[in-house]
């Protein structure tokens, strides 16, 4: 019964077209709160990644002649409470639940990195001619949609915060990150590195810049009441 | 040489592993995707097989082996690149399993030719990748099973013939090489044939040819008897999810030891023909394959003078489904005939039927990391020992 309000939810949705950014689109851009500081900046992402190649296709029957092209995938910003999670002001705004998708397209998963709220339904759309399967054995979500063909697709709600690996079991060279976070203070860096976080409670937290697995460059920053706007610009290297 | 090899995938492991707080999980790519290397090890235990049904050609068990494997990919252009795989089984010798040049004379186009030590065009089994592939830690009996026969040594007579039912493992014959030696699989998957091959892709067809030195059942690196294979076979994605394959290989089988020894009758088409369909299925959480290779061997008979037909038909059916993320239960059930003849004992399967059935799980410790468990239950009409019951259980990991 929840499986078949979630599938209706998202079918009704995707037919009105509000799905989520993709991979290359802008970050979200949230609704500045007027009782909340603004942080914004770009992240330094000197960190060129490399889709995971295919492994030797020896056995296959033919492959790939060309190299992957090295590119600079984005970073995702968030906030963490200094205080202890439970005295958090960041968690007394709830989060929102939404929906997004990752792309099965062209053996690659699109986006790459996404980064939501607690209770987020993915859609796991495949536009391949070929089978895919979604699976991820992360602790924070474990998951295995077997496999589907081009047109399907299959939802996945992530229900509690950490970092998931999502790969598909039939293309090794398949992966992507979901970030999982329960609170709503965090954002997708855009094609420049760009972010902006609205709405952010007075207080004191640590900003992160994440990329690529691991958290590479932490801050803290201490908002004011009041609100306003803060700049910080972070780096990955 | 062996031990340098080990010692070198052994460091890397830990310093990749120290770096990463974790195993590789993917292929190491160096200058920017130009060389990129992948391997697997695994490592199976399982009690001693008295009827040596799981040996292979290398006089190892396929349940009782630790495997490295290390292979690589240069990429010499867009429109060459140079592959190979080295193995070594047990710690002993390093073996050049695949070694070739792959062009592709149009980039953007499906069309490979490979020459070298190359992958097989016949069947399906043998070119799984890596063990990842096989849900179980047994072979296939068409691509792993030893029968009697031997390319450097052949019966003189029937009754010859039927003295070795069901001892593949180590027979002989009276022409040729005397000495006692495996026989050969129907398809070899553990070694690969030396040639060229082309692959052509068009939409939902791919096209397989290859011309080698060894047979289906006796891959070699050079040529000794001066017959060359000729393999072929087609893939057809009917839907998705859905492939297709057939196969078919004949090549002259019998070495230039015993034709030699042979005389006159050493002159005739003494060749391994075979036919193979492949059938794989997968949707959801199921994924089926279904196997049949029939092959047939023209074997001299000094006795009678006459080329003397032997067949044998392999029919395999394995399934695999996935549990719960990271946990699946597979089975595969199969049988190997052979075709009879008359001698003075009656007229018998020239080898001893076999029926096989595994049953088995695997659990993923991580992405690249499986443990599987499986019992393999061997039956076989004749030899010494008719029956085998086989636990095993094997650690993967890949990358």
């Amino acid at each position: 019964m929840r499986l078949f309000a979630v599938v209706t939810a998202v079918t009704v949705l995707a037919v009105a077209g509000r799905w989520t950014a993709a991979a290359g689109d802008p970050p979200r851009e949230r609704q500045a709160s007027s009782a909340g500081a603004t942080l914004r900046g770009r992240v330094d992402i000197q960190r060129l990644a490399v889709a995971p190649e295919r492994r030797p296709g020896v056995v296959d029957l033919a492959t790939s002649t060309v190299p992957l092209e090295p590119e600079v995938r984005p970073a995702v910003v968030y906030l963490e409470s200094t205080a202890v999670p439970k005295n958090s002001t960041l968690r007394a705004v709830p989060p929102k639940p939404d929906l997004a998708r990752i792309d099965q397209r062209d053996e690659t998963f699109v986006p790459h990195v996404l980064a939501v709220s607690v209770g987020t339904a993915v859609a796991f759309p495949n536009n391949d001619i070929t089978f895919h399967n979604v699976f991820s054995l992360s602790k924070t979500k474990k998951f295995d949609l077997g496999r589907y063909g081009r047109g399907k697709s299959q939802t996945v709600v992530f229900d509690k915060p950490g970092v998931v690996r999502v790969f598909c079991d039939i293309h090794s060279h398949m992966s992507a990150f979901v970030l999982v976070f329960n609170h709503s203070f965090f954002t997708t860096t855009d094609a420049d590195g760009r972010y902006r976080i609205d709405g952010i409670p007075a207080g004191s937290y640590s900003v992160t810049a994440w990329h690529e697995g691991a958290a590479r460059d932490t801050h803290t920053v201490t908002f004011p009441p009041g609100g306003g706007a803060i700049d910080l610009d972070l780096s990955v290297r | 040489m062996t031990r340098a090899f080990v010692a070198a995938i052994v460091w890397w492991s830990i310093a990749a592993a120290a770096g990463a707080q974790t195993l590789p999980s993917e292929p190491i790519s160096i200058g920017n995707g130009r060389v990129v290397l992948g391997g697997d090890v695994s490592a199976a235990i399982a009690p001693v097989d008295p009827g040596f049904f799981s040996y292979g050609q290398y006089e190892h068990s396929t349940l009782r082996q630790f495997r490295i494997g290390l292979s690589a990919q240069v990429r010499a252009g867009r429109r060459l690149s140079l592959l190979a795989e080295v193995r070594s089984e047990n710690l002993e010798d390093v073996t050049p399993f695949a070694l070739y040049a792959r062009v592709r004379p149009f980039p953007n186009h499906r069309f490979d030719i490979q020459v070298g030590r190359i992958p097989p065009t016949f069947g399906r089994f043998a070119r799984l990748a890596y063990s990842k592939e096989n849900p179980l830690i047994g072979y296939p009996l068409a691509y792993q099973y030893l029968t009697s026969l031997r390319p450097d040594s052949v019966p003189a007579s029937n009754d010859e013939l039927l003295l070795m039912r069901g001892r593949g493992w180590r027979s002989n014959f009276s022409v040729g090489n005397l000495a006692p030696a495996p026989g050969v699989p129907l398809a070899s998957s553990l070694t690969w044939d030396t040639g060229v091959q082309v692959i052509a892709g068009l939409k939902a067809v791919t096209l397989v040819g290859s011309v080698t030195n060894g047979t289906l059942s006796n891959p070699r690196v050079g040529d000794d008897n001066g017959g060359k294979t000729v393999a072929a076979r087609m893939v057809v994605s009917a839907a998705p999810g859905l492939e297709i394959g057939s196969s078919f290989s004949r090549g002259s089988f019998v070495s230039r030891t015993a034709l030699d020894a042979l005389g006159p009758l050493g002159e005739r088409d003494i060749a391994q023909t075979a036919y193979g369909l492949d059938v794989e299925y997968s949707r959801g959480h199921w994924l089926t394959r279904m196997e049949a290779i029939t092959s047939g061997w023209r074997m001299p008979m000094l006795s009678t003078g006459l080329i003397q037909p032997l067949r044998s038909t392999a029919i395999s059916a394995e399934g695999r489904y996935a549990l719960l993320p990271g946990v699946y239960m597979a089975v595969r059930a199969e049988h190997l005939g052979f075709s009879h003849v008359q001698g003075r004992s009656g007229n018998l399967p020239w080898d001893a039927p076999v029926m096989r059935v595994e049953l088995g799980a695997g659990y993923y410790i991580q992405r690249n990391v499986i443990f599987k468990a499986s019992l393999q239950l061997n039956e076989r009409d004749g030899g010494r020992t008719t029956t085998v019951r086989l636990p095993a259980a094997q650690l993967l990991f890949w990358f």
